[in-house]
């Protein structure tokens, strides 16, 4: 537990530095646990931040009527593996 | 705020407005508000508490009985505006102008307001009367028997809420302001883990979402302020005003950045507030602090050591 993929480690990289958490390290943001709410504790602004982000990094947009969303934001394991999914660069 | 006590209040209230119109209910506003203000503890303990920030003394039960009222006639208001029944107000628009060469660049903006009067005479005059590209952002969870009742009065103005739900809620923010929409927020309510900017408002400090100024600042569109002010009988003023074209923070100083803008947005509050002093609808202790998450809730990752 707590292995995380390049591209995990990545992506806890841009959210710390889009979101400015000076204390957490990439490491530090366990895979599987809830990036919103609970756990981070991330909440609807720092969301669309992050989208903006994704968006620049990856080439894509983060919809608000996608039904997966809740899937999506579920942890950072999820995000990544829908950024692997639908990365445009 | 009175939801949780007062919603079967507001209920009947509505109800009775419906079947019998507005003038014989306004009659029985008196006794409901008589009601309101003898049971409603914590009601009338906020009334008491923002009328003694705002006269410098102890409010009479007469003026507290006039904030209560206020409170109730624009709620039963609610009714007849998003019914669409037009004929029965005057409603006065100051500064629309600025709206209609908003409107006409294409570009979205943030239509910010606050708990002060009635947000439900903007959308009933924008949405349904002309037409207005306008979305608004409302918290629809806490109350869905309110909510699925004021749905039921008008359908069409149902499509333009965007619902407070989960992460993606200010995605759809995004989205709209995108496709031109000018979407209207109210930026004086904290809820439970909001990041906040602490501003002076009325002589003391309290706590204002952050989130406003932060959701203009990354969406780099303008911010034009709105206040719809009841002033008794069938009257109501819509002003509108304009805080930025654009909110421009500075990356390093972010936090003290959306500060300052908050607060401006607090002192233009504050002047809306004195014109109308009795349509400030935020009944409990504003200015309280304890408790509330410190500015930017960042504290919220020391829970993380244990991983």
């Amino acid at each position: 537990m707590g292995d995380k993929s390049p591209l995990e480690l990545e992506v806890a990289a841009l959210i710390i530095e889009t979101l400015n958490l000076e204390e957490v390290k990439p490491e530090d943001i366990a895979p599987e646990e809830p990036l919103f709410g609970e756990g981070l504790g991330l909440d609807s602004i720092d969301a669309l931040e992050l989208a903006l982000a994704i968006s620049t990094r990856y080439g894509f947009q983060l919809r608000s009527d996608d039904s997966e969303n809740a899937r999506i934001f579920a942890s950072l394991r999820a995000l990544s593996r829908h950024i692997a999914l639908n990365r445009a660069k | 705020m009175p939801e949780r006590g007062s919603a079967a209040a507001m209920a009947s209230l509505t109800w009775i407005g419906i079947h019998i119109g507005r003038w014989a209910s306004r009659l029985l506003l008196y006794p409901i508000t008589a009601y309101f203000l003898v049971t409603g503890t914590l009601t009338r303990r906020g009334s008491r508490l923002y009328l003694e920030r705002l006269l410098g003394r102890r409010p009479t039960w007469v003026e507290l009985f006039r904030h209560l009222h206020c409170f109730s006639a624009t709620i039963l208001d609610r009714v007849f505006l998003l019914a669409g029944r037009f004929e029965q107000f005057d409603v006065q628009v100051h500064g629309g102008q600025l709206i209609t060469d908003q409107i006409r660049t294409g570009q979205g903006c943030l239509l910010l307001g606050a708990h002060l009067g009635s947000f439900e005479v903007l959308r009933a005059v924008g949405i349904i009367y002309k037409h207005l590209p306008v979305k608004v952002l409302m918290n629809t969870d806490h109350n869905q028997v309110t909510t699925r009742f004021f749905d039921s009065l008008n359908p069409d103005i149902a499509a333009t809420i965007i619902p407070i739900r989960g992460p993606q809620t200010l995605l759809k923010v995004k989205e709209s302001l995108d496709q031109g929409y000018l979407v209207g927020v109210l930026g004086d309510r904290v809820v439970e883990n909001d990041k906040v900017a602490r501003c002076r408002f009325l002589g003391a400090e309290a706590d204002f979402p952050a989130g406003p100024m932060l959701l203009a600042s990354l969406m780099k569109c303008p911010v034009i302020l709105f206040f719809g002010l009841y002033r008794g009988a069938n009257r109501y003023d819509i002003y509108f005003e304009r805080l930025a074209d654009k909110i421009t923070v500075d990356r390093q100083q972010r936090e003290q950045d959306i500060q300052t803008w908050t607060q401006r947005y607090a002192q233009r509050l504050e002047h809306y507030v004195r014109s109308a002093p009795y349509n400030w609808f935020n009944l409990y202790d504003f200015w309280a602090t304890e408790g509330k998450p410190s500015i930017y809730g960042r504290v919220r990752f020391t829970r993380h050591s244990g991983a």
